[in-house]
């Protein structure tokens, strides 16, 4: 903006500076004029000639002042309302500019730096998960492991109660069988004890169980 | 229920007043219910009943019930009395009881105690042990 600024500047002020040179020119060949004296023609020549440039193209002192004044006060309303509110207004933008600049870095760095972070915590977590994962795997393991003895403890329980359940029921079928026989046996010899004692053999019986009831007490 | 104590205490005493040098006889029986009707109980209904389980009860120790298929002679009668008799320490009488399932021998019941000395119970018996 300021050389922009500067480049409008000299555009403003380079025909002052082309006016005044050939106006120190005039003056340094009058002075030239005074020393060398050879050469005094051929100067009243130029300067008459300049003289006459100058009436050709209407250039007089007034009119260069005039011109002068307004180019200043021209000059001065254009810095007062255009070229200073402008610069200022640049000024601020460019502020804003490289506010915004410094904002997008601060943010482009608070993103690498999230960006790290998220990283950091990504690799972690995995980290963690991988853990976590070990350790249930781990755990399943034993638990499996616990499970799969349960079960063949269950096992080995339930086949040793069905053997126990087996051989009690082999037991209490034999049981069953040896009360059948027997008492197939005894009613078989009460009913031939029955028919075939006789009447005395009986009396003879019941007196000996007679004696032996009257002498168990003694 | 403090009547049923007292009814059952009294049924007891009538029982014992019953007894005869230690042995339930009926002229004694006799007496009491004699007693009994001249005292007119309030409750004499439940004081007869009462006496007459116990009755039954003592009579039942008293006496050997003897049961076997056929006649017994009065000697092994008398032997088993004697026997019972001093076995209690109280005087026992022996009864007969015809039983022809005992095929021979006999069983004699004292209360509730039971002595069996028959074929039939030794049969049953071998097959009770028979597992």
């Amino acid at each position: 903006m300021k050389a922009l600024f500067y480049s409008f500047f000299l555009a403003c002020v380079l025909p002052f500076g082309l006016f005044a040179a050939a106006d120190s020119h005039g003056e340094i060949t009058h002075t030239i004029e005074a020393d060398l004296e050879h050469v005094e023609e051929s100067l009243t020549e130029e300067a008459g000639k300049l003289q006459a440039i100058a009436g050709k193209f209407g250039v007089t002192w007034p009119t260069l002042i005039a011109q002068m004044v307004n180019f200043c006060l021209v000059a001065f309303a254009l810095y007062k309302f255009a070229v200073k509110p402008i610069a200022a207004t640049l000024d601020d933008r460019q502020q804003k500019i490289a506010d915004g600049l410094q904002y997008a870095e601060e943010m482009k760095t608070q993103l690498a730096e999230a960006e790290r972070e998220r990283a950091e915590k990504a690799k972690q977590a995995a980290i963690d998960a991988q853990k976590i994962l070990a350790e249930a795997r781990e755990q399943s393991k034993e638990m499996i492991d616990v499970k799969t003895q349960e079960a063949a403890s269950q096992a080995e329980a339930i086949i040793r109660k069905a053997s126990e359940a087996t051989e009690l029921e082999r037991q209490k079928m034999l049981s069953d069988v040896r009360q059948e026989v027997a008492r197939l046996v005894v009613a078989t010899s009460s009913k031939v004890l029955s028919r075939d004692l006789s009447d005395a053999e009986k009396s003879t019986f019941s007196e000996s169980a007679a004696k032996e009831l009257a002498s168990a007490g003694n | 229920m403090k009547r049923d104590k007292k009814i059952t205490q009294f049924a007891k005493k009538l029982v014992e007043l019953s007894k005869d040098n230690g042995v339930v006889t009926e002229a004694r029986v006799g007496e009491v219910l004699a007693g009994l009707k001249k005292s007119a109980h309030r409750n004499p209904l439940a004081v007869l009943k009462s006496f007459l389980v116990f009755l039954r009860r003592e009579v039942a120790l008293q006496t050997a019930v003897v049961s076997t298929p056929g006649a017994l002679s009065e000697a092994a009668l008398k032997a088993i009395a004697a026997n019972y008799t001093a076995v209690y320490g109280r005087p026992v009488t022996a009864v007969t009881k015809i039983d022809a399932s005992l095929i021979a021998g006999v069983r004699v019941r004292v209360g509730d105690d039971v002595y069996d000395a028959s074929v039939a119970g030794r049969l049953k018996r071998l097959a009770e042990n028979v597992h």
